[in-house]
């Protein structure tokens, strides 16, 4: 096992929530829909999560959360879902330029079905422009959709904001909250949001399991028809073993989300200050402050991203960047893009996402082996300045 | 394919790069490729006569800015062409670097592209005392991906690299794939004689010359921008393309009879 430091990507499941789902694996394995004692067990067990989850939020009403298969599908139904049952409304979204690909490539999707999208830009730190945001809305807009902190920078955005500028304008907000699903709670009772995407694996559960808060009140149309599960909105036998467990880990996090952002900020700010005090010509991307507990991104001068993925390897070190030459596209991070990045400096990104299961000893290992895969890289690079290349050859 | 799944052998030349560092008073000097694209290489070389007093590659040393494959190809290249008479170290192709190294995901393909293109231009300098630097900037995010599957096995049998009568193409579905100009005129040549011409381009907009622009545009022949062809299927003849699209980054299947690639 790797020295895990890419739980932005996934994230183990916790061992509490194992334990709680297996039985729903076993004995009480029984399909809701059906009339017999089992089924009505397997009913029971749906709406005590469903209650648990909608507690995670402070949601009023259990019914407010629409089970799904993960936060792709929960982003489908929200956005497409809004988007074709409010478009005698209106034909106009409002994203951000740095939400996950599955929202920009819905954008795009929506697009060619004739919508018209709006994106907001960010500032140098990685977070959306409020200012503009109020020039974009126009008569025909019905959504704004923006995730609660870029998911690679870690910037947190300003969702209150967005929140009164949405209900002032009378138009839908949108989050996906999956970026901060771990770090920061969310109180739909103090701060209007319509839709919330949330995911299980971002909390510790098992992964293939999401949800869709819906507002009361608030309408989309299905994306996925059949048997009228989850009040027709989501069709599909319900996946209880994995809803149990989504409840469990929301249950865990309520509870241990403030100790556990505390640690984690004591874990971040070390490596932070650590790498970028011994790395010459290191620099950490997104906002110093507005930055999420669990999240490192890192800029590295005259090297690129992929080639320190794979130094990192060599010494067991697993973590993640946002380098053209990563992605299937080869096109750099769309992020670091909006944020003002040169293409050549986008390259030398390195994502450190941090978790519930990480240790200090991980930490002083990644400030331990990274300063030295740096220096490896910056030998071989024709683009680092002769000066480094002495001071580093000084040193050996 | 993960663009990191790399070979043993790719993985050996990137933990133990051969021949890293800078030659002082080089005999010959190549760098290509460009930081904004995330590759960029510098090849060194040092040149003696052999007994016969042929010119052979004494020493080679490379610098690289770039990704594992990026490394690795250099790496790889400066392996190969060490000790090499300069005549022949000159032929070294892209695909003899990528088959050296026992494969490459096709979409790093480009890389050991790079690292041929750097130790021709040394040897270029070398001989024509010209720094050549080439910078391969055009369209970084699409990389030039040379490797399509079937392609060769379907030469005569639907694929043509080179045109001559165009009359048998009529009435065909036929793909062609932008690779320059020429293919551009064979294309607004072609629509006269069969109504289905799809060009397949790795460009956002119309490519050509100004001229060639406007004819294509007020053209029937249909154009699938930011797309490669990645394989070439059929029984015994032509059958299918399989296309992928960069805008959308899926691949799809196009019913076809022919494929024309021009090679320049």
């Amino acid at each position: 096992m790797s020295i895990y430091l890419d739980n932005q990507a996934a994230k183990p499941v916790d061992e509490r929530v194992i334990s709680e789902m297996l039985p729903y694996f076993r004995d009480k394995f029984a399909n809701p829909a059906s009339l017999h004692a089992d089924g009505d067990i397997a009913t029971d067990i749906l709406e005590k999560s469903r209650e648990m989850v909608a507690d995670f939020i402070n949601a009023p009403n259990p019914s407010d959360i629409i089970f799904t298969s993960g936060a792709t599908e929960s982003n489908n139904l929200a956005i497409i879902g809004a988007a074709n049952f409010y478009k005698r409304k209106g034909n106009h979204i409002i994203i951000s330029e740095i939400e996950h690909i599955s929202i920009l490539n819905i954008a795009k999707y929506l697009e060619k079905q004739g919508f018209k999208i709006s994106r907001i830009p960010v500032d140098r730190y990685g977070i959306i422009r409020l200012d503009k945001l109020e020039n974009l809305i126009n008569d025909s807009t019905i959504l704004i959709s923006v995730a609660s902190a870029s998911n690679e920078v870690g910037s947190i955005q300003p969702i209150e904001e967005i929140s009164k500028i949405a209900t002032k304008n009378k138009i839908l907000f949108h989050t996906d909250a999956i970026p901060s699903e771990s770090t920061l709670s969310i109180d739909v009772q103090s701060v209007p949001i319509d839709m919330i995407t949330l995911s299980s694996n971002d909390i510790y559960g098992p992964r293939g399991v999401g949800a869709l808060y819906l507002k009361k009140g608030v309408r989309v149309n299905p994306i996925i028809i059949g048997g009228g599960q989850e009040r027709g909105f989501r069709s599909g036998s319900e996946n209880i073993p994995g809803i149990v467990g989504f409840a469990k880990a929301a249950g865990i996090m309520k509870n241990e989300m403030p100790k556990e952002v505390e640690y984690l900020k004591g874990l971040r700010d070390k490596l932070i200050s650590g790498v970028l005090e011994i790395i010459p010509n290191s620099h950490l991307n997104g906002h110093p402050e507005k930055r999420l507990a669990n999240n490192a991104h890192f800029r590295f001068d005259y090297i690129e991203g992929e080639s320190l993925i794979l130094q990192l390897k060599e010494h067991n070190v697993a973590a993640a960047t946002g380098s053209a030459c990563s992605s299937k596209t080869l096109e750099p991070s769309h992020t670091l893009i909006a944020m003002g990045l040169l293409h050549e400096e986008a390259h030398g990104s390195l994502l450190v996402s941090l978790g519930r299961t990480t240790k200090l000893t991980d930490i002083n290992k990644i400030i331990e082996v990274l300063p030295g895969a740096v220096k490896r890289l910056r030998i071989m690079s024709p683009l680092t300045p002769p000066e480094l290349l002495k001071k580093y050859k000084e040193v050996k | 394919m993960k663009s990191t799944q790399y070979s043993e052998k790719v993985l050996d030349h990137f933990r133990n790069p051969r021949n890293v560092g800078v030659i002082d008073n080089p005999d010959g000097y190549g760098k290509v490729g460009n930081p904004v694209c995330g590759d960029l290489m510098e090849i060194f070389i040092k040149v003696k006569k052999n007994e016969a007093g042929e010119d052979i590659i004494d020493d080679i040393k490379f610098r690289t800015f770039g990704c594992g494959s990026a490394v690795a190809t250099s790496s790889m290249v400066t392996e190969m062409a060490m000790g090499m008479k300069v005549a022949d170290a000159y032929k070294i192709t892209r695909n003899d670097v990528a088959d050296e190294l026992e494969g490459l995901p096709p979409i790093k393909m480009h890389c050991s592209n790079l690292a041929a293109d750097a130790l021709k231009a040394a040897i270029d300098n070398y001989r024509l005392g010209t720094t050549s630097e080439v910078e391969v900037a055009t369209s970084c995010s699409i990389p030039d991906i040379k490797v399509i599957l079937g392609l060769e096995d379907f030469v005569g049998k639907g694929v043509f690299k080179e045109v001559d009568d165009l009359f048998k193409f009529k009435d065909k579905r036929v793909l062609i794939l932008d690779t320059g100009d020429k293919s551009l005129e064979l294309a607004l040549e072609l629509i006269k004689y069969t109504g289905r011409v799809i060009l397949l381009t790795s460009a956002k907009n119309t490519p050509g010359s100004e001229e060639l622009k406007k004819k294509l545009k007020k053209s029937d022949v249909k154009i699938l921008y930011e797309s490669e062809l990645l394989e070439v299927k059929g029984t015994d003849d032509v059958e299918k393309a399989v296309i992928h699209d960069f805008d959308e980054d899926e691949n799809y299947e196009l019913f076809i009879d022919t494929v024309i690639y021009l090679e320049n």
